[in-house]
């Protein structure tokens, strides 16, 4: 056993990272919030105005809101796709299933940046998508149609945060006894059926996970849409960004960044509590 | 096997004789340089250490709003002398974080050529505040493959024959600046709410032909070379020779409206613990020897030696304006976010 004063000490030595680290960061983040700028400098006040110029300025509510429905469409997106996927690679033999699975998750080890720079010459004037389509004549020039539009946005990041949905959702489908399907099928369900009355309701909460996942890291993504997305490109995270650097309004800045953070939290325990009242 | 006397003995030793350097060296000189990487390489480092028996304590600052910050927390009191863009001089002077330099007690002051001799941004009212030093621009970058010869205006970014071929890049202070140069504002760095409102709206036009607005320096560059751009505001000399190195038959010119520069100086901070030695510094930094390397080497600008300057093409400071802090950024930042949710 181990006495309480080394016991407590290791406490603290534990707990002293992650408070230095972490917790003083974001203190010191949401007290700028408060703060306010006056001739270049941030003097430490109590002020509720950056968020009052975020509720005012529909050049930024607005954006924010834009920003909202462009994640809910990669969410989306990142659902209708991979939720068969991860049922498919279920479904495989055992020993096919965690290769498989690998193959998926294979692109997160790709650094983000070579990942976005990628896409930029697949979707290109001069590249891989317009030189196939040329090669094969289904187009007579390269077209600038692919890049730089909201499409492209979407495309980029609902292939980035592919993984975070398919994982979640596959790890909820391995704790569904396959005892279940096959009584369902006993009883004379269809594979439809049994996908619909029984996999389904029960893989809800990988499902919601997935959806929270690619949300969240769509919500904090200013590069993608800068990127790719040209003149459509504007989100609220280039909107935090443009607060820093020669602007040095960190106050508002960090207000922003606050809300985003609200955002999330809100979308979390609301997630949390529909589950918990659905039991899923 | 060791003994563990015999081991202490050694640990000890090979402690001491590595450790003798430093020893050695808290009794020489010390100099505390905060600058931008480049403007201490070995060239004219290393001779001005061997030449006042100095060590050189080299920090790179790594952005502007660190610097600040950094020397705000500690009134200067990590360096002695700081390279920094002469447009950011008010917010040092505004804090106290730098001491008058006395042209007086350098030689090498009236080298620095004309234009930044009496530079109205790093003498005021007759207080030397900074030592121009390195320096480059934002001109127009253009293919010569399409134009036949060099575009004299920054209106080809607003043409509607180049439809998805120009490019600006994401900033408020570069684009606002642009913009108010175009329309023929003498001074871009201070405007009235008429001529914000003029910028405005044809910013707001140019979005229907902009391919982009690019994110950063390499991004410029590749965006440029893959997608078939015309002309593109630049963000600085060098991608001209990143763009010709990946095939694009890139020429810089600046436009007749003028184009903007930059202008970054040496300055003393307020904790400076050896002035004697800040100003042989200075001196070192501002003999036509460094400026030319620096030249030659790294492509930027220099403010002492005209020649080396024209030899790689550098012939048009007179041409540019320099940076400057816009007393209204927060505004312009604004400003710039409507434009881009417009």
């Amino acid at each position: 056993m181990m006495n309480p004063v080394s016991r407590i000490s290791l406490f603290v030595l534990v707990a002293l990272v992650p408070s230095v680290f972490v917790l003083l960061p974001t203190i010191a983040f949401v007290a700028n919030s408060f703060f306010a700028v006056e001739n270049g400098q941030i003097v430490p006040t109590f002020t509720l105005s950056n968020y009052a110029a975020f509720l005012q300025q529909p050049e930024y509510w607005g954006v924010f809101v834009n920003t909202l429905g462009l994640c809910l469409q990669v969410s989306i997106i990142c659902l209708v796709f991979g939720l068969p996927v991860a049922w498919f690679i279920w479904r495989l033999p055992e020993r096919n299933r965690y290769p498989m699975l690998f193959v998926v998750i294979l692109p997160l080890f790709m650094s983000y940046v070579v990942k976005l720079f990628a896409f930029r010459s697949i979707l290109g004037l001069n590249g891989f998508l317009n030189q196939l389509l040329v090669a094969s004549h289904l187009i007579d020039k390269p077209q600038m149609a692919f890049l730089f539009s909201r499409d492209a946005i979407v495309l980029t990041q609902a292939s980035m945060f592919f993984p975070y949905m398919v994982l979640p959702i596959f790890l909820n489908l391995e704790r569904i006894p396959h005892s279940l399907t096959q009584a369902s099928s006993d009883l004379g369900a269809s594979a439809g059926m049994t996908f619909r009355e029984v996999v389904l309701p029960l893989t809800m909460p990988g499902v919601v996970a997935g959806l929270v996942f690619v949300f969240i890291m769509s919500l904090g993504d200013y590069i993608t849409p800068q990127m790719v997305g040209g003149m459509m490109g504007h989100t609220f995270g280039r909107v935090v960004w443009s607060q820093f650097g020669v602007t040095f309004n960190w106050p508002l800045g960090a207000s922003f960044g606050v809300v985003l953070v609200l955002v999330c939290a809100a979308l979390v325990g609301a997630v949390g509590m529909t589950s918990r009242q659905q039991r899923i | 096997m060791i003994k563990r006397r015999t081991f202490l003995k050694t640990t000890l030793g090979t402690g001491l004789a590595l450790s003798a350097p430093w020893v050695a060296r808290a009794q020489t000189r010390e100099l505390r340089i905060q600058t931008w990487e480049g403007y201490t390489e070995p060239e004219w480092l290393k001779p001005f250490e061997e030449a006042n028996d100095v060590v050189c304590r080299v920090n790179f600052t790594t952005s502007d709003d660190d610097l600040f910050t950094k020397a705000l927390a500690s009134k200067g009191g990590d360096f002695d002398v700081f390279a920094l863009n002469t447009a950011l001089i008010p917010r040092y002077v505004a804090n106290s974080l730098y001491l008058p330099i006395d042209p007086s007690r350098l030689t090498n002051f009236e080298k620095l050529a004309p234009a930044f001799h009496d530079n109205a941004l790093t003498v005021v009212d007759g207080e030397v505040r900074s030592l121009p030093f390195a320096w480059g621009s934002n001109p127009l970058i253009y293919d010569q493959d399409y134009f036949t010869e060099a575009p004299d205006s920054w209106g080809v970014l607003w043409d509607p024959a180049l439809d998805k071929q120009v490019m600006m890049v994401d900033d408020s202070s570069s684009v606002i600046s642009v913009a108010a140069l175009y329309l023929g504002y003498e001074d871009p760095f201070n405007l009235n709410a008429d001529q914000y409102a003029e910028v405005k709206r044809i910013l707001i036009e140019q979005k229907q032909i902009l391919l982009t607005y690019y994110a950063g320096f390499a991004d410029g560059v590749s965006l440029f070379a893959q997608n078939g751009v015309k002309a593109m505001y630049s963000m600085g000399e060098p991608q001209v020779k990143e763009l010709q190195a990946q095939g694009v038959n890139a020429a810089l010119t600046i436009p007749k409206e003028k184009a903007t520069g930059w202008l970054d100086g040496w300055m003393l901070s307020p904790s400076c613990r050896d002035v004697d030695l800040a100003y042989a510094w200075f001196d070192a930094c501002l003999s036509q020897a460094t400026g030319k390397i620096m030249t030659e080497k790294l492509g930027y600008g220099n403010t002492t030696d005209l020649d080396a300057n024209a030899a790689a093409g550098l012939d048009y400071a007179d041409k540019l304006v320099w940076f400057q802090l816009a007393p209204d950024t927060e505004y312009r930042t604004q400003l710039w976010n409507e434009i881009k949710a417009a």
